[in-house]
């Protein structure tokens, strides 16, 4: 009987047009959009040397190690990377917004904050120097808060280090310049929202699978309430259908980016898949949820949840990675709650980083995600057992 | 004989609206036991709360001989279910919506398979196996609701307004099919507003007004509640006001109502009745249409102990 619901239930929900518009067809399309949009922009921008901006105040007088490392990577010369203005924050606003200047850092006192103004090569390279360089400072001030002085510390070499750092950003603009050749590094945070935006959509699935078999939703569910198939098995059953067709939407993505839009996920396919589908778990939970908390018909349940989506899904970057690093900055525990965020930001790490620490912090943001909001719907189910039919 | 069904103080509240009030009643085995009442009497209502769909105040309810919880599957798998609503998958066509509510009773295939037919074999539905429901009209669509309740040849069948807003085809379709359930010695309980329905179909009936019971028993105990014999139309007639008078005083005359050019007359007791009338009527040169006489119905039994018509 378990495997009975199961086949009906993935039968139900691949007929059922309207989903697989939504789950299916709508990141495909967009993907296509956001395809020929980035052909474009490729052909205009090529790489030279980025004029950038630096906030130079008291606490980038302190920030010793961005001092250095910018000032090698501004270097006249054949690896020159930036040319940089220093001033403070409202003079390189203003060249920012006259275009003068692609972006510009200032700092706190631990943290690096970074404007840009729209989102293109240039800004990309931009951002994962400064980001390159933060994660060597984190580690090098690492060393000293160990109680080791850096300068004439015999086992710390600062300058070594320095030197390793710079090496690492220089080959990795080679590595930017390919990419940027072929597939544009910076386009792929969209690609990735793309598909945190299926796995969430793929949520709408569990929804109208727990609103067609539970008893006070719907009249089909009254049906299978009354049924000699236990409710746990019911519930476990049809989940397990919907979450297999959500998988199979996010594969039919990937397959179509990589073969007709030919994006190149890294080297990490694995974890890329990984992250997929623990993704889909947390667009499955937010399914059970919308389908839990909301009295409302399932029309209604459905924009509600479309609508979550997009907002997620846009606040992390689908339109312009621009707005990531806004929220990152100012709001920053909006995009730690946001699962389209932790989705994105899991992608992210892993083509810059590999699957590092930021990784698996996002696989398991999103797997708690999944429990608290699976948790809370049990309770809810649980709670209304029989009334309000 | 076993009782399938023992319900004791049934009292059900929506919110500070009790729905259900203090019911009691049994339902033996084998038997059709008709619930009439209309709409809004509890009814449905009654029957959500059997199937421990509905959480309920007071009161206790037994089928089969156990204690009915909503984790009673033994009990549940020897019950089906048709409620009122159509209860169907648009996605899936006719076969496949019998075959996925059969498949959560019955496990074997091969069986399945039978079960399956039989039941579109009941409710005539042998053209429709690969329609849709959006491809139905509404009789079709109820028969299939009544073929997803049933396939699986349950011992005890709920069947609520099996009938509401259908054609007469189907309806009679309907009836011969519950029928048949009936003489395969399934126990059935049916929902109606109709009584003719539960006239030709029922074994007892129990008349529900209010979330009360108001009365119990065959159609012919019921028809004694009705404190009337006989029951005289006649229609497209005028009448004076005296002409009037004079027939409220003629023997046996319980009441007389005159509306809209037809006059209903009821008996206490009597013969002949129809015959005194047409020769007053001749006698006084009053031309009609139509006159006919009809034993109580079931509705004169409502009017009677209500005060109201059970029809809407
Ligand atoms: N979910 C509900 N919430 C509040 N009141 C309800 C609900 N369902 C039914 N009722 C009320 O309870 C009464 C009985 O309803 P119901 O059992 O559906 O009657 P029937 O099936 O005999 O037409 C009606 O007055 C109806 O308005
Ligand atoms: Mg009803």
């Amino acid at each position: 009987m378990f495997w009975h619901n199961f086949k009906y239930s993935v039968k139900t929900l691949l007929k059922n047009k309207i989903l697989l518009f939504w789950v299916f067809a709508f990141p495909i399309v967009l993907g296509v959009f956001f395809h020929l949009a980035f052909q474009n922009i490729e052909k205009n921008e090529k790489l030279k040397i980025i004029d950038i901006g630096v906030v130079d105040d008291l606490q980038f007088q302190n920030r010793s190690i961005f001092k250095e490392a910018l000032n090698t990577l501004s270097e006249k010369g054949e690896n020159q990377m930036f040319s940089i203005t220093y001033g403070d924050e409202e003079e390189l606003h203003e060249q920012l917004e006259k275009k003068e200047i692609t972006g510009y850092v200032s700092f706190g006192k631990d943290d690096v904050y970074l404007f840009v103004r729209k989102s293109g090569i240039n800004e990309t390279i931009f951002r994962y120097v400064i980001d390159e360089i933060a994660s060597n400072e984190k580690i090098i001030n690492h060393y000293i808060s160990d109680g080791m002085s850096y300068v004439g510390n015999e086992n710390v070499d600062f300058n070594m280090m320095i030197q390793n750092m710079m090496q690492t950003i220089e080959s990795s603009q080679g590595n930017i310049e390919n990419v940027s050749n072929e597939n544009l590094s910076y386009t792929m945070i969209e690609y990735y929202t793309l598909i945190a935006m299926a796995c969430l959509y793929g949520g709408i699935f569990a929804m109208v699978i727990m609103n067609s078999k539970l008893a006070n939703m719907n009249a089909t569910g009254k049906r299978t309430a009354i049924s000699s198939l236990s409710k746990g098995k019911l519930i476990i059953s049809s989940l397990l259908a919907s979450y297999i067709v959500q998988l199979l939407g996010i594969v039919l993505l990937f397959l179509f980016t990589i073969i007709c839009l030919k994006v190149d996920y890294g080297h990490h396919l694995p974890f890329v898949i990984l992250l997929s589908f623990v993704g889909c778990l947390g667009g499955l939970s937010l399914g059970i949820f919308v389908s839990a908390m909301f009295k409302k018909n399932e029309n209604t349940k459905t924009g509600i949840l479309i609508a979550f989506t997009m907002l997620g899904c846009f606040l992390s970057g689908m339109m312009g990675i621009t707005m990531k690093y806004t929220i990152d900055k100012y709001i920053p525990i909006l995009n730690k709650i946001n699962p389209a965020s932790m989705i994105t930001d899991g992608f992210y790490s892993l083509y810059y980083y590999g699957p590092n620490k930021r990784f698996f912090f996002n696989i398991i943001s999103i797997l708690l995600f999944t429990i608290v909001l699976t948790a809370v719907s049990i309770r809810e189910i649980r709670r209304q057992k029989y009334d309000s039919i | 004989m076993q009782k399938m069904i023992e319900v004791k103080h049934l009292t059900k509240y929506y919110k500070d609206f009790k729905a259900i009030d203090d019911l009691s009643f049994f339902v033996k085995e084998g038997e059709i036991l008709g619930l009439l009442g209309p709409n809004g009497s509890g009814k449905s209502t009654t029957i959500n709360c059997l199937l421990s769909l509905l959480h309920f105040k007071n009161g206790s309810i037994q089928i089969l001989g156990r204690e009915m919880k909503p984790e009673s599957y033994d009990i549940k798998k020897q019950i089906g279910v048709v409620f009122q609503e159509v209860a169907v998958f648009e996605e899936l066509n006719v076969y496949e919506n019998i075959d996925y509510f059969c498949g959560l009773y019955i496990e074997d295939e091969e069986t399945r398979k039978k079960y399956v037919e039989e039941a579109i074999s009941l409710v005539g539905l042998e053209r429709y196996r690969k329609f849709y429901p959006k491809q139905l009209s509404g009789g079709l669509l109820r028969r299939l609701n009544i073929a997803c309740g049933i396939a699986h040849k349950p011992r005890l069948i709920f069947l609520d307004e099996p009938t509401v807003a259908v054609d007469p085809q189907s309806r009679n379709n309907i009836l011969e099919g519950i029928e048949k359930l009936r003489e395969k010695g399934a126990t059935i309980v049916y929902t109606t507003h109709y009584m003719e329905e539960v006239e030709i179909l029922c074994d007892r009936i129990i008349i529900l007004d209010k979330g009360h019971i108001i009365a119990e028993g065959t159609a012919t105990e019921l028809k004694e509640h009705a404190n009337i014999e006989e029951k005289i139309t006649v229609e497209g007639l005028k009448l004076t006001k005296d002409q009037f008078e004079n027939i409220r005083n003629l023997k046996n005359v319980d009441k007389v109502r005159f509306v809209e050019n037809v006059l209903t007359i009821t008996y206490k007791s009597g013969q002949n009745n129809i015959s005194v009338l047409i020769e007053f009527l001749r006698n006084h040169n009053i031309t009609y249409q139509s006159i006919f006489s009809e034993r109580p119905t079931l509705n004169d039994v409502f009017l009677n102990l209500t005060g109201k018509e059970l029809r809407d």
